[in-house]
C-alpha cells in the first residue's frame, strides 16, 4: 500500500504544483510563479528534516509511521491542508507591491509561504518514511514517486479546460483519498488490540475521508469566489473590470494561461499613435492572457476605420513597401495593431503566425483571414516562402526587469537572420517596440539586427536598417536591400511629428524635433554603437554601457534582461532610489528568493545535526555532499532540458510539462531498474550519465535544428525519446545511494532532505545561470555536479 | 421621550464622531508637510511659490488609505485602493510646475484618483475640471474635496478620453493614467498654445514627464524629467540632482 500511497501523493502534488505557478500567474506575475517550485521542494526537505529530527528521540519511527492508520492520516492531513492553503492565498490579502510599505504584508506572505509547504511536508513525509522503512526497495519507491510526478504534470493539460484553476486544484487534491476510504486498516496484531478498536478505527478514518469529500464538494458548487483565482488589481483585467459597461464575455483556463475576452467600450488601443490623429478609433474588443498583455481586436466594418493605422509609427515600414502582395505578421503577447496596419496597406494576402492557439482561434474568427498556430521560428523553419513585410509586433513590457526572465526566440540574431532569409529582395521587416530610457532594448533590437545583416554578408549593416520614434514606442525597421529613399521616412516622420533615431545621413537636429528629450537620447547612443561597430570596437562598447544591451542569441534568449549586477547601484539610482522599482525585476527576484532559500536550507541541514546527541553517529560529509551533487545535478539537467525545449515547443509551460512528464517517467524507470544493479556499480552509472550529458551539451543543439522542422506528433516524439537516456540514467544515483552509501533511517531522512535543498538551490541558481551565462552552462553545472557525487561516492568507504 | 432623545442625539453624534475620527490636520502632519516640502520638493528644484504653497497647504494625510497615513509625506507613491496610486509628492509639485500657470487658467484633470492632485491645482489654477472614471474613487474624493471646500473644482464621474467638451477649451490638460497614446479629442479641447502634461512609465517603477504643447496644427512633446543618462560616462542620475551639481562636473 506504501507504493500506492507514494504514487497517488505524488501525483497530486505535483499536479497542486503545477496548478500553483498558474495561482501565482494569474494572481501575481509571471516571475513570481518562481517561487512555487522553492516552496514545493522546501516542503520535501522540511520532511526529510522532521523525521531526523524525530529519529534522535525515536528510533523506531519507520516501523510505526509505515502503518496504514499513520499513512492515512497523513493523506487526510496532505488533502486539508493542499485546499486550505489554496482558499487562504485566494482570500488573503497579499499585495506584493505593498510588501515594503506595510509590514503586515510580510507576514501574509510568511503565511502563504508556509501554508502552501505543508502539502509538500506531508508527501515527502511518506515518501521518506517510504525509503527509511524498505531500504531494499528505494528503487521501487522512487520509481512510483517519479511515475506519479509524471502523470501529475500531464493531469493538468487534459483537465484544466473542463474545470478551470480553482476546482481543478479541489478535485486532484482529494485524489489520494482514494487510500482512505478503500483500504482496509492494517491487521497487524501488534497494533490492534481488540476488534472494535479496529472497527471504530475504520470508522473514523472512512467517515473523515467522507468529510473532507463532502465539504470540497460544498466549496466547489457553493461558494465560487473561494476558489475563483482573481487577476492582481494592477494588471489590466482588474483594471477594466474597474470600467462601467465592461464585461467579460469569454473565459477558457488551459495550461499556457487563462484568456479573459472583454467588451467594453472604454478600450482604445493605439501604441505609437501620432498626435496629429484627430478622428476617432474603431471599436475595439480585447482578449487577455492571465489577465494582462491585452490582444485586441479591432471592428473594422469599413476600410476608412483602417485610416487610423496610417497614422501610427509602425506604418513607416509599409510606405517602403507599397502595394505589397504579401504580409507575414508575427505576433507574441499582447498587442493587435498590427493588423490593421496590415489591412490599411492594401496587403493582397495576409499570413498571422500566432503562438497561442486561444488567440490564434478569436483572430481567424474576427478577421477572417489565415492565421498559422506555431511558433514563428518553427514556422520559418519549416517555410520556404518569402514576403515582401514581415512584422514583428511584440510591445514588450512597460516595467523595466518585469520581463527579465522571458525565454523569447524573436529577437536573437538567428531570429533576425532567418526574417531578414525570408524577405523579398525588395522587402521590409519591421519591429514595434515599446520605449525605454535609458535607452536600452531599441539599442540591443538596433545591434542584433546589424549583427544579422552582417552574417548574411551585408557590407554596410547600418545602411540597411531605419529607427523611428515617439514618445513612448520605436520601430525598427530592416531590409536587405540598403534604405536609400530617405525622404519617404523624413517626410513621415515630419508630417505625423514622430523623430528619426537611425537612418543614414540624418542629423542631430532631425532626431529630437517633436518627441523632445533633454538629449537625442537614443540616437547619440546607436550613432556611438554604430561608430564603435565600424571601429571593431562594439564589444567594449557592450561592456562600459551601463546596461546589459548586448544582442542576445539562441543560448541566451532574455530580450528582456538588462541587469548588470555590478551597476545595481547606478541603476537604483535611476529608477528614483525606490527599493520596490528594483524588486520588480525578474533578475532581483531571482537572488532574493535564493537567499532566502539558501538560509531556510542550511536551517534544515543544520538543525538535525544539532539535535543529534553526542554517542550517535552524524551522517558523514562524503554522503551529504554526495546526495546535494545528486540533487543539485537532477535539477540542473532537468531545467536545462525544458530551457532548451522552448525553442522546440516555443512556450515554456508545454515545454515544462513534457520534460517533466519524460524526464519523471524515464526516471522511475531508472529507478526500476536500479532494484537489479548491484553496489559496484554506482560509480559505472554515474560515469555513463556523465557521458550522456556530455553528448546532450554538444549534440542536442544540431539536433533541435532538425526536429522544429518535423510534424508537431514527430517533434513531441522524438523530443521525449531524447530525454530518455538521460532521465533514465539520472534516476539511478539517488535510489542507489540510498541503498548502498546508507545504513540507518535517520540517514536516509538527512539524505532526503539534503536533497530536497540541493534541488530548490540547483532550481534557482539555474535561472540566473541561464541569464547570465547561458542555458548550455545548466547542463556543465548539471555534468560538474555529477562528477562531485562521482568523487563523494569514491570517498566512502 | 428621554430614550427617543438619546436615540436622536446618537445618531446625529455618530457621523460626526466617525468624521472627527479621522485624523486632522495636527502639528504632527504640518511637520511631515514642511519637510517635505523642503527636502523632497524645494531642494529637487522646485521655486514656484504658489506650488510650494498649495503643497504646504493640503494635507495629503487626508487623500491616502487609513492604514497608509504614516506614509503620507514619504517621498514615494503610495496605493490608494482599485490598483490606482497617489503620485510622489515631488511628481506632483513638479507637474503643478511644469504647468507654468499663473492663476487665470482653465484646468482639466484626467484621473482623479484620490483628488489630491486636483486639490493642488485648485489652489494653483482659476477652475479645475477632473474626470474619474471609477466610481468608487470618484465617490470617495468628491466627498473629500467637498468637505475641504474647494469651490473651484468641478468634478465628473466619467470617461475622460473624450474630455469636458461643455468646458473646453482649456489652456491646460494634466492626465494623470497610464496611456499608449493621447486621446485625440484632449487634443482637440486644449487651445492654441496650450499645454498637456502626462507622466510616462509605469508608477511603480521610474517615470518620465511629458509636456505637449500646441503649435497651430503641428504638437511637440517634451520630456520634462524622469531618469537622466549620462552615457559617456555611463553615470545615470536623476536631472534635479544633477541640477544640485554643475552638469559642467560630466563630460
Amino acid at each position: 500500500m506504501i507504493f500506492i500511497a507514494v504514487f497517488l501523493l505524488s501525483l497530486s502534488a505535483l499536479t497542486f504544483e503545477v496548478l500553483l505557478t498558474r495561482v501565482f500567474s494569474i494572481a501575481q506575475w509571471n516571475h513570481l510563479s518562481f517561487m512555487v517550485i522553492s516552496i514545493a521542494l522546501f516542503g520535501f526537505a522540511a520532511s526529510g528534516t522532521f523525521l531526523n529530527i524525530l529519529n534522535t528521540r525515536q528510533k523506531d519511527w519507520s516501523e510505526r509511521f509505515a502503518t496504514v492508520d499513520w499513512i492515512k492520516a497523513v493523506i487526510i492531513l496532505y488533502c486539508v491542508s493542499a485546499i486550505a492553503a489554496f482558499i487562504v492565498l485566494n482570500q488573503i490579502p497579499l499585495d506584493y507591491f505593498r510588501l515594503p510599505l506595510e509590514p503586515v504584508q510580510t507576514l501574509y506572505l510568511l503565511i502563504a509561504y508556509l501554508l502552501l509547504a505543508l502539502p509538500f511536508f506531508f508527501t515527502g513525509l511518506i515518501v521518506s518514511v517510504a525509503y527509511a522503512y524498505i531500504p531494499e526497495k528505494t528503487g521501487l519507491v522512487y520509481c512510483a514517486s517519479m511515475a506519479g510526478s509524471a502523470c501529475g504534470a500531464i493531469l493538468p493539460i487534459a483537465l484544466l479546460p473542463l474545470f478551470g484553476e480553482g476546482r481543478l486544484i479541489i478535485f486532484t487534491a482529494l485524489i489520494p483519498l482514494i487510500i482512505v476510504l478503500w483500504t482496509e486498516p492494517e491487521p497487524a496484531a501488534k497494533h490492534i488490540v481488540t476488534a472494535s478498536i479496529f472497527r471504530k478505527k475504520r470508522f473514523v478514518m472512512q467517515a473523515s475521508g467522507l468529510g473532507i469529500f463532502l465539504i470540497a464538494g460544498l466549496i466547489v458548487l457553493s461558494a465560487g469566489s473561494l476558489i475563483q483565482v482573481k487577476p492582481s488589481p494592477y494588471k489590466a483585467l482588474s483594471q477594466m473590470l474597474q470600467f462601467p459597461d465592461t464585461r467579460i464575455t469569454a473565459t477558457t483556463a488551459g495550461i499556457r494561461g487563462r484568456i479573459d475576452s472583454v467588451k467594453s467600450p472604454y478600450i482604445r488601443f493605439a501604441p505609437g499613435l501620432s498626435l496629429k490623429y484627430t478622428h476617432t478609433l474603431p471599436g475595439q474588443w480585447v482578449s487577455l492572457k492571465d489577465g494582462d498583455d491585452p490582444f485586441v481586436f479591432y471592428n473594422l466594418l469599413h476600410p476608412a476605420q483602417e485610416r487610423f493605422a496610417n497614422f501610427t509609427l509602425p506604418y513607416a515600414g509599409y510606405l517602403l513597401a507599397p502595394d505589397p502582395e504579401n504580409i507575414l505578421l508575427i505576433q507574441h503577447g499582447g498587442g493587435g495593431l498590427s493588423i490593421p496596419c496590415a489591412m490599411a496597406a492594401g496587403a493582397a494576402e495576409i499570413t498571422i503566425v500566432q503562438e497561442h492557439p486561444q488567440i490564434a482561434r478569436l483572430v481567424r474568427d474576427h478577421y477572417k483571414v489565415s492565421v498559422v498556430n506555431q511558433h514563428p521560428r518553427t514556422f520559418l523553419a519549416r517555410s520556404d516562402k518569402h514576403f515582401r513585410i514581415i512584422h514583428v509586433e511584440n510591445w514588450g513590457t512597460s516595467l523595466p526587469g518585469s520581463a527579465a526572465l522571458a525565454q523569447e526566440y524573436l529577437f536573437t540574431i538567428e531570429s533576425f537572420t532567418q526574417y531578414l532569409k525570408h524577405l523579398k529582395e525588395d522587402g521590409i521587416l519591421i519591429i514595434a517596440r515599446k520605449l525605454l530610457l535609458p535607452p536600452a532594448d531599441s539599442i540591443r533590437m538596433w545591434a542584433a539586427a546589424y549583427e544579422s545583416l552582417r552574417s548574411i554578408g551585408i557590407e554596410k549593416p547600418a545602411h540597411h536598417i531605419a529607427m523611428l520614434r515617439n514618445w513612448s514606442t520605436f520601430t525598427l525597421i530592416v531590409s536587405v536591400h540598403p534604405l536609400s529613399d530617405n525622404k519617404v521616412l523624413k517626410e513621415f516622420a515630419r508630417n505625423r511629428n514622430f523623430d528619426l533615431v537611425h537612418l543614414q545621413g540624418l542629423a542631430r537636429s532631425e532626431a529630437n524635433r517633436f518627441n523632445i528629450f533633454e538629449e537625442p537620447f537614443h540616437f547619440l547612443e546607436i550613432k556611438r554603437l554604430a561608430e564603435a561597430y565600424r571601429l571593431g570596437t562594439a564589444k567594449d562598447y557592450f561592456k562600459t554601457y551601463p546596461l546589459d544591451v548586448a544582442p542576445q542569441t539562441d543560448n541566451r534568449p532574455f530580450p528582456g534582461r538588462f541587469l548588470k549586477w555590478l551597476q545595481l547601484k547606478a541603476l537604483y539610482k535611476i529608477t528614483g532610489s525606490r527599493f520596490y522599482s528594483l524588486f520588480m525585476s525578474g533578475e532581483i527576484v531571482v537572488a532574493v528568493v535564493f537567499v532566502e532559500a539558501l538560509v531556510v536550507a542550511a536551517l534544515l541541514l543544520v538543525l538535525p545535526l544539532t539535535a543529534i546527541g553526542k554517542g550517535s553517529p552524524k551522517p558523514s560529509f562524503a554522503n551529504c555532499l554526495y546526495f546535494l551533487a545528486v540533487g543539485a545535478g537532477f535539477m540542473f539537467v532537468e531545467l536545462f532540458f525544458i530551457k532548451k525545449y522552448i525553442f522546440i515547443f516555443g512556450d515554456p509551460v508545454v515545454s515544462f510539462t513534457v520534460v517533466l512528464a519524460g524526464v519523471l517517467a524515464s526516471s522511475g524507470l531508472g529507478g526500476y531498474w536500479s532494484q537489479r544493479i548491484d553496489p559496484r556499480s554506482l560509480r559505472l552509472t554515474l560515469t555513463a550519465l556523465i557521458a550522456v550529458l556530455a553528448l546532450v551539451f554538444f549534440g542536442l543543439d544540431l539536433l533541435i535544428q532538425h526536429i522544429i522542422r518535423l510534424s508537431m506528433i514527430m517533434r513531441y516524439l522524438i523530443a521525449i525519446l531524447l530525454l530518455v537516456p538521460a532521465g533514465l540514467l539520472a534516476g539511478l544515483p539517488f535510489p542507489l545511494g540510498m541503498r548502498y552509501l546508507l545504513k540507518s533511517p535517520g540517514e536516509r531522512a538527512y539524505a532526503w532532505a539534503a536533497n530536497g535543498c540541493a534541488s530548490v538551490l540547483a532550481s534557482i541558481a539555474a535561472a540566473q545561470i541561464a541569464l547570465s551565462l547561458g542555458i548550455p552552462t545548466i547542463i556543465a553545472c548539471g555534468i560538474a555536479a555529477y562528477m562531485l557525487a562521482f568523487i563523494s561516492a569514491k570517498m566512502e568507504p | 421621550m428621554k430614550r427617543s432623545f438619546l436615540t436622536v442625539l446618537i445618531l446625529t453624534l455618530c457621523p460626526v464622531l466617525l468624521i472627527s475620527a479621522r485624523p486632522g490636520d495636527t502639528p504632527k502632519y504640518q511637520k511631515a508637510r514642511k519637510k517635505m516640502v523642503d527636502y523632497q520638493i524645494r531642494m529637487r528644484g522646485i521655486s514656484n511659490q504658489k506650488v510650494l504653497s498649495a503643497m504646504a497647504l493640503i494635507p495629503r494625510h487626508l487623500f491616502v488609505p487609513a492604514e497608509l497615513i504614516n506614509q503620507a509625506y514619504d517621498d514615494h507613491p503610495l496605493p490608494i485602493g482599485q490598483g490606482q496610486t497617489i503620485s510622489q509628492p515631488y511628481i506632483v509639485a513638479l507637474m503643478t510646475e511644469s504647468l507654468q500657470l499663473k492663476g487665470d487658467e482653465r484646468v482639466l484633470e484626467i484621473g482623479t484618483g484620490s483628488g489630491y492632485q486636483a486639490a493642488i491645482l485648485a489652489k494653483v489654477a482659476k477652475e479645475v475640471y477632473t474626470i474619474e472614471i471609477k466610481e468608487k474613487l470618484f465617490q470617495k474624493a468628491d466627498k473629500l474635496l467637498q468637505s475641504m471646500d474647494f469651490n473651484n473644482v468641478q468634478i465628473h464621474n466619467g470617461d475622460g478620453y473624450f474630455g469636458w467638451a461643455e468646458a473646453a477649451p482649456f489652456d491646460c490638460i494634466m492626465i494623470t493614467a497610464a496611456v499608449d497614446h493621447i486621446p485625440p479629442p484632449l487634443l482637440k479641447q486644449l487651445k492654441d498654445r496650450g499645454r498637456l502634461i502626462l507622466p510616462l512609465g509605469n508608477p511603480f517603477s521610474y517615470q518620465n514627464l511629458s509636456l505637449v504643447t500646441k503649435n497651430k496644427d503641428d504638437y511637440s512633446l517634451r520630456q520634462i524629467t524622469g531618469v537622466l543618462f549620462v552615457p559617456m560616462t555611463g553615470r545615470a542620475l536623476s536631472p534635479k540632482s544633477l541640477s544640485k551639481t554643475s552638469r559642467k562636473d560630466f563630460p
